[in-house]
């Protein structure tokens, strides 16, 4: 059984911070309180589910980005009728989600192929365009449209023109054509200014868990960081601040209320519960290297000169992604490195590396993980699969429980 | 006891038995052993295809198996080393034969003849590549690397031959690095790839992605893989899996690597450019490391043998899809296109093989011979195939009277390269290497797959078979709104479910038995050949 | 004449009963028997059986190789 709220978070451990429940609930559906009020003031929601996907071009002045989500979403019947009970259970809650009606706020879909399962939820929520298969219309809104962009695997000067090129003609021009979006360097700069606000209360926020005694849980850190993603960055910044500045002033507790630190890596995971579920085996995630996780996604995009804004965003996308869909020599092996480092930083005692059942790319980048950090940079780590939403918490609690051992044991051969 | 009809019997000895149950029938499914898939005696089709078969096919094959090797091998003693060191190579070479013998069974006149031509080529390119890597391989020659070694590069198998010819007459040999040892052993002896998919799982791989990718790192956890080439180039044909297994190659191989990615999107005229760049970037890499500058007349040399190899597969599917005169059936036409298309024209075994196919199809064609008499529906099997029952084309004829027309991986790569000039090739290379098998139909927007429709048209199809990779995220992925459209267009379909090379997951049973409930529940129709419903071959090679 | 009318018998004797060897090999598959039931499980048992580099013992450096970038 899972700890409760109480015991967990509030009462006799850390205070509550004081807007965490209401986070909590924005992250209950997709169209929560404040995409309805962004609706309401005009502006147009754009979905995404990827990284690859610039969330700073869907956030231009006139419409706001939503990382898509699936809360709650247990069992996609239709939808593993149409990509069968085979493919990961993310884009099968996406759009037994969509199926719903949960995402006809939506008003635009920027799509990747960035891996297969989420691309073919996305063509099945493209509208009208072939003739081979009839329209589902399964997004009921009329002025939906979906385009995809092709994202490259490099970090080279063809893979920048060439991810430029395509941000140009399947973001910001169709955003332009549909909904008179101003895409101009000014709006975009504007965008950038309000995005790399957002990294920077979250990357302060994020400062917290690098303490001895953290002051902020893994659990609340992953609540806030998918508002940020979910929610219109214009009417979640007011809240961000106030958190930011009630952190400041946030007492640790008097005694570690953990047994180690780890960082928490692997494929896609919007779930926060799971991160309670491994902070309520003691080890505390602080820090977040995965699909929705601040690690990249929280950096600010900095501006070059002689570069335009979407020149600069084309690449920061790819120079801060350590995605294992890069298949360049030296980035497969350096991402390793970047996750070692990432656990000195974070002083983490362990590495915990998550995949979502069938995600193809981190069952093998897992694999890998797990043998080459234990066994190149001494870190421990622990290996799991996991579903999209946990359902088998109790195994996963108990291997969870046994690494947290393993690395207390670990500490105490080490004398620490 | 019924009484034996002299007449018939001499018929029957002299043109074989007849093919359907009514007339006697041939009960081939009382040839085979229980489990073993062997056979208690090879079928009698008659004297002149029983002698055609022994002498021009089972004889001829294995004396030019042996041939090939003193053809190709620098010192075929290394053959037999290399027979001895690689579990891929020791299980699988031998059973060739049987191999025909299960893509060819019941085969007459035509039909036997040119389908056997199919598989003499691919025996005879498997042969090729086996030799460029024994003669290559440091590991049988005392960890020297020699002149063939540096002279080979190795590439992930769906890397296709075509981007290597620049340097080919440099003597610079492409070796795709899993197809002999993964792709091939499938077809030939389903017995030895689980060995390389159980190692990978061994180290926690689990066991849901591709069982190909699966297959292809097994190898080289288990150190299966020649030490035949200094350098390594990977692409990410066709999948996100594909991308994923060359972490665990580049790990176990530690060489240098190049990856060479191709656009998911490429329907979109955007994307050529980039695809271009990184095609001519791979090039630069091949330069630097062999220091071997580009050749323009050997890429335009074979692109020309290539081009004409495709003329050739065109004039082939023309009498396919218009005539009832093809005499290929469709096990030896599918794989025969797989393994050329991929391979290119490293030998010329293909145009040789093609050559004479042509010669007995326009024999067919004027003498109006139908070399599937029995057929009943015009199949066209969509999706990407079974490895280790290939020959369900064969079984489903001789059972069912479904003719297998075209497939789907035969249509990939379905067009010339122009050779005009450079900048023609080159984007004519892109769209090719985009092209490739499961890379078209199977990623890349759905817009390939559901071509399907217009593919039954033209080849004049009334039935598909409909492939149902288990494991294949980009066809799961389709299933439902194929189902939607099978019901709405009122298409005949059929749905065989496999995980690719890993034969237990869904066993040749049961592939058999979802075939049989089709056509009996939802056709009405009787079998041709009742002993082929139901036997058990769950050990056959 | 006799002897050379005798070699011809022998040498037609001996290729009539190299094809009806050939033929036996071939109807009952002998060939396959064989291979599947002797020289395949010998095969087995030797690979089965080999000593194998432990691959996961592989180095993984980080700076053995360049970047391959051909800006």
């Amino acid at each position: 059984m899972l700890l409760d709220r109480k015991q967990y978070l509030g009462g006799y451990l850390l205070k509550d911070l004081k807007h965490l429940i209401y986070f909590e609930n924005l992250l209950q559906e997709a169209n929560n309180e404040l995409v309805k009020q962004g609706k309401a003031d005009g502006k147009r929601a754009i979905g995404y589910t990827c990284y690859f996907m610039p969330e700073v071009l869907l956030d231009l002045p006139g419409c706001f980005s939503v990382r898509l989500r699936a809360p709650g979403c247990t069992s996609p019947d239709i939808a593993t009728y149409y990509l069968s009970g085979r493919v990961c259970h993310y884009a099968r809650s996406l759009l037994e989600r969509a199926l719903e009606g949960g995402y006809n706020f939506l008003d635009a879909q920027m799509g990747t192929e960035t891996c297969t399962a989420t691309c073919r939820f996305q063509e099945h929520i493209q509208q009208k365009h072939l003739d081979s298969v009839e329209d589902m219309r399964i997004i009921d809104n009329d002025d939906f449209f979906c385009t995809f962009t092709d994202i490259p695997f490099k970090n080279t000067k063809n893979s920048y023109d060439h991810f430029e090129t395509q941000l140009r003609a399947h973001v910001l021009e169709p955003l332009h054509e549909h909904f008179g979006i101003d895409v101009s360097d000014e709006a975009i700069l504007k965008a950038i200014e309000e995005h790399n606000e957002v990294c920077r209360l979250i990357n302060e926020i994020g400062e917290y868990r690098k303490l001895d005694n953290p002051t902020i849980t893994g659990y609340e850190f992953h609540v806030i960081q998918l508002v940020s993603l979910c929610c219109p960055k214009y009417l979640i910044l007011p809240y961000l601040r106030e958190t930011a500045e009630e952190m400041k002033t946030r007492e640790p507790n008097l005694k570690k209320e953990f047994r180690c630190k780890v960082v928490l890596a692997g494929s896609e995971n919007d779930d926060p519960d799971f991160t309670k579920l491994v902070e309520g085996c003691g080890a505390l995630v602080v820090c977040d290297r995965f699909c929705y996780g601040a690690v990249e996604s929280r950096i600010p995009i900095e501006l070059e000169e002689g570069k335009s804004p979407l020149r600069c965003i084309a690449e920061h996308y790819l120079k801060t992604s350590n995605c294992p869909r890069f298949m360049p020599q030296d980035e497969m092996r350096a991402r390793k490195k970047r996750l070692a480092d990432l656990a000195k930083e974070y002083h983490a005692d362990g590495i915990i590396v998550a995949s979502n059942k069938f995600c193809e790319y981190w069952s093998y980048e897992r694999v890998i993980d797990t043998f080459i950090l234990k066994r190149d940079y001494g870190i421990p780590v622990c290996s799991i699969e996991k579903e999209y939403i946990n359902s088998a918490s109790g195994q996963l609690r108990t291997r969870f429980q046994a690494f947290v051992e393993s690395i207390e044991i670990k500490q105490i051969q080490e004398g620490n | 006891m019924a009484k034996k009809n002299p007449i018939k019997a001499v018929k029957d000895f002299w043109c074989g038995k007849p093919h359907t149950a009514e007339e006697g029938g041939r009960r081939l499914g009382d040839l085979y052993e229980d489990k073993t898939g062997l056979l208690k005696h090879r079928e009698w089709r008659g004297v002149k295809d029983t002698f055609y078969y022994m002498y021009n096919i089972w004889g001829y094959n294995y004396v030019h198996m042996v041939l090939d090797i003193l053809k190709f091998s620098n010192n075929p003693i290394d053959f037999f080393k290399g027979t001895w060191r690689y579990r891929w190579m020791g299980q699988t070479y031998l059973p060739v034969i049987h191999w025909f013998e299960r893509g060819l069974q019941g085969m007459r006149g035509e039909a036997l003849a040119a389908s056997a031509w199919h598989y003499r080529a691919m025996v005879s390119a498997s042969i090729h590549q086996i030799c460029n890597f024994f003669n290559a391989d440091t590991r049988l020659h005392g960890g020297k690397e020699n002149d063939a070694y540096k002279h080979t590069i190795y590439a992930n198998e769906t890397t296709c031959g075509t981007l290597f010819y620049p340097w080919k007459d440099a003597g610079y040999q492409y070796l795709p690095m899993e197809m002999i040892p993964y792709f091939v052993t499938c077809h030939v002896n389903s017995h030895t790839v689980l060995n390389y998919i159980d190692a990978v799982q061994s180290i926690g791989l689990p066991g849901d992605p591709c069982p190909m990718c699966q297959a292809e790192s097994g190898l080289f956890v288990l150190d299966d893989v020649p030490d035949s080439a200094p350098i390594i180039i990977t692409c990410n044909e066709a999948c996100d899996a594909s991308v994923s297994t060359h972490t665990l190659q580049d790990w176990f191989a530690n060489k240098p690597l190049f990856a060479l990615p191709i656009p998911m999107q490429f329907d979109d005229p955007l994307v050529k450019k980039y695809c271009m760049n990184e095609i001519e970037e791979m090039w630069k890499f091949i330069e630097e490391q062999t220091g071997v500058p580009f050749s323009w007349e050997s890429m335009k040399k074979y692109l020309e043998r290539q081009n004409k190899l495709q003329r050739d597969e065109w004039e082939k599917w023309d009498v396919a899809s218009k005539t009832d005169y093809y005499p290929i059936n469709g096990v030896a036409q599918a794989l025969f296109r797989i393994y050329s298309t991929q391979y290119g024209v490293q030998t010329s075994c293909w145009e040789e093989a093609s050559e004479k196919v042509k010669k007995i199809m326009y024999k067919c064609v004027e003498k109006k011979i139908n070399p599937f008499p029995q057929t009943r529906h015009r199949v066209i099997a969509w999706s990407c195939a079974p490895l280790y029952f290939s020959n369900w084309c064969t079984w489903a004829y001789n059972c069912w009277g479904l003719n297998t027309i075209i497939n789907m991986d035969s249509l990939m790569f379905d067009m010339e390269i122009r050779t005009d000039s450079y900048e023609n090739m080159l984007e004519d290379m892109a769209t090719y290497h985009m092209w490739a098998p499961m890379r078209r139909m199977a990623v890349g927007g759905m817009h390939h797959i559901f071509e399907l429709w217009d593919y039954m048209k033209r080849f004049n199809c009334d039935m598909v078979a409909m492939y149902d990779q288990l494991q294949c995220k980009g066809m799961q992925g389709v299933h439902g709104l194929f189902e939607d459209e099978f019901r709405k267009r009122n298409i005949n379909a059929f749905w065989i479910p496999h995980a690719l090379p890993d034969c237990r997951t869904v066993s040749r049973a049961e592939i058999r038995r979802q075939i049989n409930d089709y056509m009996t529940t939802v056709m009405h129709e009787e079998p041709l050949d009742p002993s082929l419903l139901d036997f058990d071959d769950s050990m056959t090679w | 004449m006799k002897k050379l009318k005798k070699a011809l018998l022998k040498l037609c004797l001996i290729f009539v009963l190299l094809n009806v060897g050939l033929f036996v090999i071939f109807f009952f598959d002998l060939d396959g028997k064989l291979l599947f039931n002797v020289v395949e499980p010998f095969l087995k048992k030797h690979y089965d059986n080999m000593e194998r580099k432990d691959t996961l013992q592989e180095p993984y450096d980080l700076d053995k190789f360049p970047k391959y970038k051909y800006d």
